[in-house]
């Protein structure tokens, strides 16, 4: 049995090698591949290094302001890059498609800036030069040409009746071009495994990086199954040939844009413009963290009044302008978060519609299993948002408390009446160290693989509904 | 005449017979369809989210303006909703919208920090793309074309009827001219259909949908020609089909994919970062800078209000407004290069997309829909324009409103009689000139 398996895969394997088509495609797809992995790697190692420095220029010149007043500095803000992940060479994912930087500043949550794309050429709308859309889409295109005929070819020249006459069962024939296959995927994953391999090798988890190309290898398995099971149970050359391809364009093309298309109309984003006015309307309840005198704020004057036992806020020993900034900075941020938070599970339950459609297509569930793996989902680019604000929230509110605590309120109020009061209402430029290092990194291991749990089920469904079809297929054939 | 009704009449009845045939026609109407409804449907939203964002934006406005009297305050406090409307093609070409924002809101403050800000809808989705009619009749529908006739000789050959049915039929036309007629007009009008309903729902212009119908003509024609010529001598039908779908694959994938690696190798534009970084510095270090410094760059580009810069405050707003302008003065070199190598980008896609006739087709028809990059560039324009607009109007109350006052008349009062002329983005957008255009004309 184990020996036939192997003849019958090594006779495909020289079938291969006479055959010039074959040959060509086998050849095209390393190619494509490696050439995919070296473009991208270069490119996203550029990023890299470009959003590393940016981000330490960045962190320079704040903390390289002079002396001044400590709000002028919650609006001269601070910018934060998304640096990105290992595995992104290997699956870019939504990286052109968000902002990579962000600006922060007190008062607002701004929205990621400069995506990419939008200074793009658009020519790879269908399609880009990632190695996650090469071996996603046009892999399984090539393993269709390599292996369409594999058994109906061996039909239609009777030497499929022959070897079945002589005892071998038609599951040895199917295992044995599977075999053949499996080689050609060991292949076409070499130039990914040195790619992830490297990535290791800079720190991303040997856990995921491993779980990252078994995906893919469980993804090509299901095509090379689906493939020599539909050379089996057609007749002919040009009808495995015109189904296949049919299946090719039904998963590859029509599904994942349909899942797309299907997310957006089923669960309706506002987007955040819109939101925006509830917030507006929400905070001008809060009132203006500008003006202290606002009425919003005469609960927290009174207070504060009680709380130091003095009846004006001259007399305090903190400066109330600097207080009144930190507590309406705080509740304007909860009311920010709040809508950010709605905004993003939208975003979150569109992303869980459109991955749905992995039960009706592998290629949405390796889409799926593969950016949530290298780092580069909607997830993550959510949790950037957060860390973002976090940055943001604290060093406001740093610069807040230094308002309150080296500040005096006459100096305070008295910052416009001259050139003298202006520069006695600033404080030392040393606070501005308040600002922590931004340094984004992917979501850990454990938490990637926990995301990908049910895309790994798809493609285990894929594979297990398969081989229950290769039972029947191949009592049929017998 | 009569022979050829005669002949395509048997075709048809011969296609009506093909299970395999009138399956992939039965899905080109459904992905069509698919296509254009949920296309509809997303300009539909669009246009619902824009207005409500008007009458949202309106209440803001009047809010703020309710609130505050002082000039500076109401500049600070004011939005203005600005936004590209889908056209009314633009249900069958989506094209860039989910990638450039086509809604924004502004205010008087240094521009170059707000217009970068995107309000674009989910990554994740944009990044598998739209399924659109375009996307079907550019990518899909020449698959249907190969799967139809890459085996149109190869399989009367295969079958052994190739030489009977030559040799019985009047000629090669009346019968695979006849034969080809008959798969290739099923197929269009079950492609077009959907879009022509759809058309006729949305009020797209007829002109519109001629050229649109043209092009998904020419185009599938060229695919139709191409596949019959490619299988003219071959017995082996998915050799053909393999070889067809390798044409496919380098005009869908590999020409743009090499066409971008050298596009974005030869253009160097400044990084979208070094603008705001700039316009940042410039707007901060405005504080510590002496007021002439500020003015003098100001009235440089806005000789007007040379006599109103004296201030006799540590702060006044006509000085902080100032040195917002400033700020995108000074970014202004970057920012045109920015926007210049986006062109250029552009310019230089297009010669790519004559070497594949899939982004041809897309590039004519989403620039027909209006939904490309050029109108989310001309969008961006009109934003800047508006908001000069918007400065030019209320410089007059920050700088001279002491005039202002002495030469009130009439009954009403002067902030509202100023807020009357407030420029309209929606002037803008239909190319008028604003009032306050000629105001500050005359200055």
């Amino acid at each position: 049995m184990k020996s036939q398996i192997i003849a019958i895969a090594k006779d495909e394997w020289r079938y291969w090698l006479r055959s010039k088509l074959a040959l060509a495609v086998l050849t095209l797809g390393v190619l494509l591949t490696v050439s995919s992995v070296i473009v991208t790697t270069v490119k996203t190692m550029e990023l890299d290094h470009q959003r590393a420095e940016l981000q330490n220029q960045a962190e320079q010149t704040f903390t390289e302001q002079p002396d001044r007043h400590p709000h002028r500095m919650v609006h001269y803000g601070h910018y934060a890059f998304r640096t990105p992940s290992p595995l992104s060479r290997l699956d870019p994912g939504v990286d052109a498609f968000t902002g990579n930087s962000i600006f922060l500043e007190g008062h607002r949550q701004n929205s990621a800036m400069f995506a990419d794309q939008r200074q793009g050429t658009a020519l790879t709308k269908l399609g880009s030069l990632d190695p996650a859309f090469i071996i996603q889409i046009l892999i399984p295109l090539l393993l269709i040409l390599i292996g369409f005929s594999s058994i109906s070819r061996e039909r239609e020249s009777q030497t499929l009746t022959f070897i079945l006459s002589q005892g071998v069962s038609i599951y040895t024939v199917i295992i044995g071009k599977l075999m053949a296959m499996l080689a050609v995927i060991g292949l076409i994953l070499v130039p990914i495994l040195v790619s992830a391999v490297v990535t290791v090798i800079q720190g991303e988890s040997l856990l995921t990086a491993m779980s990252f190309l078994f995906g893919y290898f469980a993804y090509l398995v299901v095509w090379i199954i689906l493939i020599v099971l539909c050379s089996c149970a057609m007749s002919k050359n040009s009808e495995s040939f015109g189904v296949l391809m049919f299946v090719w364009i039904l998963f590859c093309i029509i599904v994942p844009r349909v899942a797309s298309t299907t997310a957006a109309i089923s669960v309706p984003s506002a987007g955040k413009l819109e939101s925006d006015f509830e917030v507006i309307a929400q905070l001008r309840k809060l009132g203006d963290g500008h003006n202290a005198a606002d009425p919003a704020f005469a609960k927290l004057k009174a207070n504060l009044l009680a709380q130091y036992n003095v009846d004006s806020i001259e007399e305090l020993p903190v400066n109330f302008r600097g207080t009144v900034a930190k507590n309406s900075e705080a509740e304007l941020t909860n009311v920010l978060n709040k809508f950010a938070e709605q905004r993003m599970s939208e975003e979150l339950a569109q992303s869980q519609v459109a991955r749905q459609f992995g039960w009706l297509s592998p290629v949405v569930a390796i889409r799926t299993l593969s950016m949530i793996l290298a780092g580069t989902s909607i997830e993550t680019h959510h949790r950037f948002l957060r860390e973002t604000e976090a940055l943001r929230f604290e060093f406001v509110q740093a610069l807040n408390q230094v308002h309150i605590d080296k500040l005096s309120y006459q100096d305070d109020m008295n910052r416009n009446v001259d050139k003298e009061a202006s520069n006695q209402a600033r404080v030392s430029a040393q606070n501005w160290q308040v600002l922590q290092d931004f340094n984004f990194t992917a979501d850990a291991p454990a938490k990637r693989l926990q995301y990908s749990f049910w895309a790994f089920m798809q493609l285990f469904m894929w594979i297990a509904a398969l081989l229950i079809l290769a039972v029947f297929i191949g009592r049929r054939a017998q | 005449m009569s022979s050829l009704i005669k002949s395509l009449r048997r075709e048809w009845a011969f296609m009506c017979r093909q299970r395999y045939i009138l399956l992939l026609l039965l899905c080109s109407i459904v992905v069509s369809g698919f296509a254009v409804v949920s296309g509809i449907n997303e300009v539909n939203e669009q246009h619902a989210t824009i207005e409500r964002l008007k009458v949202a934006d309106e209440i803001d406005r009047q809010d703020a303006q309710h609130k505050h009297d002082d000039f500076g305050m109401l500049a600070y406090y004011t939005f203005h909703l600005t936004y590209l409307p889908p056209s009314n093609l633009a249900f069958a070409a989506l094209g860039e919208r989910d990638v450039f924002p086509w809604k924004h809101r502004v205010r008087m403050l240094a521009l170059e920090g707000q217009i970068y800000e995107s309000d674009t809808s989910n990554a994740e989705l944009a990044q598998i793309g739209k399924f659109d009619f375009v996307f079907v009749i550019s990518a899909l529908a020449p698959l249907f074309i190969i799967l139809l006739f890459h085996d149109l000789f190869a399989n009367e050959r295969a079958n052994g009827r190739f030489d009977l049915l030559v040799t019985t039929a009047h000629s090669p036309i009346s019968l695979w001219g006849a034969r080809s007629i008959v798969r290739f007009g099923s197929l269009f009008v079950g492609l077009l259909l959907p879009f022509w309903i759809g058309a006729n729902i949305s009020g797209t212009a007829a002109t519109d949908v001629f050229i649109v119908t043209f092009a998904c003509f020419v185009y599938l024609v060229l695919w139709t020609l191409l596949s019959i010529w490619w299988g003219r001598n071959a017995t082996n039908s998915p050799w053909v089909a393999s070889g067809l779908m390798g044409v496919w694959v380098l005009f869908a994938f590999i020409i743009p994919i090499l066409g971008d690696l050298a596009i974005n190798q030869s253009t160097h534009a400044p990084k979208g970062g070094d603008i705001v970084m700039v316009q940042r510095e410039a707007v901060n270090d405005a504080w510590d800078l002496p007021v002439t410094t500020t003015m003098d760059a100001f009235v440089a580009t806005h000789p007007q209000w040379q006599d109103y810069t004296e201030t006799n405050s540590m702060f006044e707003w006509k000085w902080y407004y100032a040195f917002q302008q400033v700020g995108d003065q000074k970014a202004a070199p970057l920012a045109q290069a920015y926007q210049q190598a986006a062109k250029n980008k552009y310019d230089l896609a297009g010669f790519v997309s004559l070497l594949s006739p899939p982004l041809l087709l897309q590039r004519v028809l989403t620039r027909a829909a209006n939904t490309d990059a050029l109108a989310a560039f001309e969008y961006e324009t009109q934003i800047r324009k508006f908001h000069e607009q918007l400065r030019h109007f209320y410089y007059p109350p920050l700088f001279k409103m002491h005039e202002l006052e002495a030469s009130q008349s009439g009954d009403k009062e002067l902030k509202q009689r100023l807020l009357d002329t407030m420029p309209k983005f929606e002037d803008v957008m239909q190319g008028q000139v604003s009032k306050t255009d000629t105001v500050s004309n005359t200055n």
